[in-house]
């Protein structure tokens, strides 16, 4: 069933984050102690599960600290930009999108509202490497894709092995 | 330099303000949200003066625009739940004063589109009613008087993708759509067969989604068209005019519907200000250009005095602090609306 879903990425457009989860409570959380570098990202996203794997996204290298950038204006009035690159384990993996969007999702509820997250695939990593990238950093169909209740239930269960 | 001065912050919203509307004669605005409601303010006094929910949407507004014609207020609002509400209030333009605020009713649920709907645009005399989705289709409907009843008279599928963007040009029956396939196609209606929208053009070398334009506000003369996209760059496109019926060289990336092309060609490129995708453009009555997007810049353009090419009027930093903003509109030659992730819709002047 998982598989049919994720095709339906292509047809997929999502919500933006639960009022709950944003907001300042989460800024300063996240924010205050230290600033946020590309260990923090990586272990807020390396603990998401594989959507077929009994393993997260951190054992199957499909994300890893050496691909994550992450360049943080120390004036937190400013923006900030975070890129990913996340690498499949296969280069036909039809599970892509939906690995780039829990990914994606997960940062939007964790990090203050002031970080940009582009996220790609690994240059050369997957067929469809361009159509991907598109999908996942369209800001309209990201939001369309978190109002859709099947979808937001995968990722929920992607997420439930992070603290 | 002049500057943007803020003069007001609207607020309600819960989630992202996608889309505003301002109608034609009366002060009010209209803001669409992901919370699922649509707000309507009355401009002067600032004050909200209705919540449209109704439970018609299941899912995000993301899209709202007011009919400009007919004896009493009206909108249209597109939702992500693929159906599009039209909205009227049950005053006529005498009696609704501010202290007289009317009833807002839904009037009609438009289905057709399979799936999210991402634009509505009224035709200047409110006559056609164009919508678009990501199932790749525009849809035009006439719609009759009284708003009760709306007829789909073509179904145009011309684009390869998503169409993110509907438009109509403020004076004739020019439709231009804006495309997740990077294009922009312009639409003119067949002279003989007013059902019929043929494309005319298609303006091609964005190198990212066209996510919205808007034409000229002008009545004669050269057609012209800005257009923002995900690569940052704001394009202006001008048409030379005359359909070019010359029947050879059809390897020019035209579509092979295209019966009565007419030579759209880039005029220019606005300067390069924003960073990151720009989503939302538009034309003043006065010549100048706004866009807006993810950098959160608001940036004005004004066309050089020797007609080559344009300059920065003005850059404001930050409009909804962090907020990626969505969509802006001029409320006249001085003062803008513009709204943001944050939910709140604000209103600059240009202090000069």
């Amino acid at each position: 069933t998982i598989m049919s879903i994720s095709s339906g990425f292509e047809d997929i457009t999502l919500r933006s984050q639960q009022p709950s989860q944003t907001g300042s409570n989460d800024d300063s959380n996240c924010e205050e102690q230290e600033p946020i570098d590309a260990q923090e990202i990586y272990d807020l996203i390396s603990t998401i599960s594989d959507p077929e794997h009994p393993l997260t996204l951190g054992q199957l290298a499909v994300v890893n600290l050496n691909d994550i950038e992450v360049s943080n204006n120390p004036n937190h009035s400013q923006l900030s930009e975070i890129i990913i690159y996340i690498t499949p384990t296969i280069t036909h993996c039809s599970l892509a999108t939906l690995i780039g969007l829990g990914i994606k999702v997960r940062l939007e509820r964790c990090l203050p509202k002031r970080f940009r997250v582009t996220i790609l695939l690994k240059e050369g990593s997957h067929q469809s490497e361009n159509q991907v990238n598109k999908q996942l950093n369209d800001k309209e169909r990201v939001s369309a894709a978190c109002e859709n209740d099947q979808l937001l239930k995968v990722i929920g269960h992607m997420f439930a092995t992070c603290q | 330099m002049p500057s943007l001065e803020l003069e007001h912050t609207f607020t309600g919203h819960k989630d992202k303000c996608w889309s505003i509307s301002l109608h034609n004669k009366l002060p009010l605005l209209a803001t669409a949200s992901s919370d699922k409601t649509c707000r309507i303010y009355n401009l002067k006094t600032k004050q909200q003066i209705a919540t449209l929910d109704d439970n018609a949407h299941t899912k995000t507004m993301r899209t709202v625009a007011f009919k400009p014609t007919g004896d009493f207020p009206s909108l249209a609002i597109g939702s992500f739940d693929s159906t599009v509400s039209i909205w009227g209030n049950d005053l006529n333009y005498e009696d609704l004063s501010e202290t007289t605020q009317g009833e807002w009713e839904l009037m009609a649920l438009i289905e057709g589109h399979e799936n999210e709907i991402k634009s509505v645009d009224w035709s200047h005399d409110g006559s056609y009613l164009a919508t678009c989705s990501r199932d790749k289709s525009i849809w035009i409907w006439e719609a009759d008087e009284a708003n009760e009843e709306f007829e789909c008279v073509s179904v145009i599928q011309e684009h390869e993708q998503d169409v993110k963007f509907v438009k109509w040009h403020p004076y004739k029956n020019i439709l231009a759509s804006c495309s997740y396939d990077d294009t922009c196609r312009i639409f003119k209606q067949d002279e003989y067969d007013s059902d019929d929208w043929e494309c005319v053009a298609n303006l091609t070398g964005a190198n990212g989604t066209i996510w919205s334009c808007d034409f000229e506000k002008k009545e004669d003369g050269v057609v012209r068209l800005v257009n923002c996209s995900d690569d940052s760059i704001v394009r202006v496109w001008k048409s030379s005019g005359g359909s070019n019926n010359s029947g050879s060289g059809s390897g020019d990336g035209l579509p092979s519907t295209l019966k009565d092309e007419e030579l759209w060609t880039l005029e220019s490129e606005l300067p390069y200000v924003h960073k990151g995708a720009v989503y939302s453009v538009e034309w003043n009555k006065e010549g100048l250009i706004a866009s807006c997007g993810s950098d959160g810049k608001i940036v004005i353009y004004q066309e050089k005095s020797n007609g080559r090419g344009w300059e920065i009027l003005l850059v404001n930093d930050l409009s909804h602090e962090v907020y990626e903003l969505n969509c802006l509109k001029w409320v006249n030659n001085t003062e803008l609306l513009s709204a943001g992730d944050d939910g709140t819709v604000k209103l600059w002047k240009i202090k000069y």
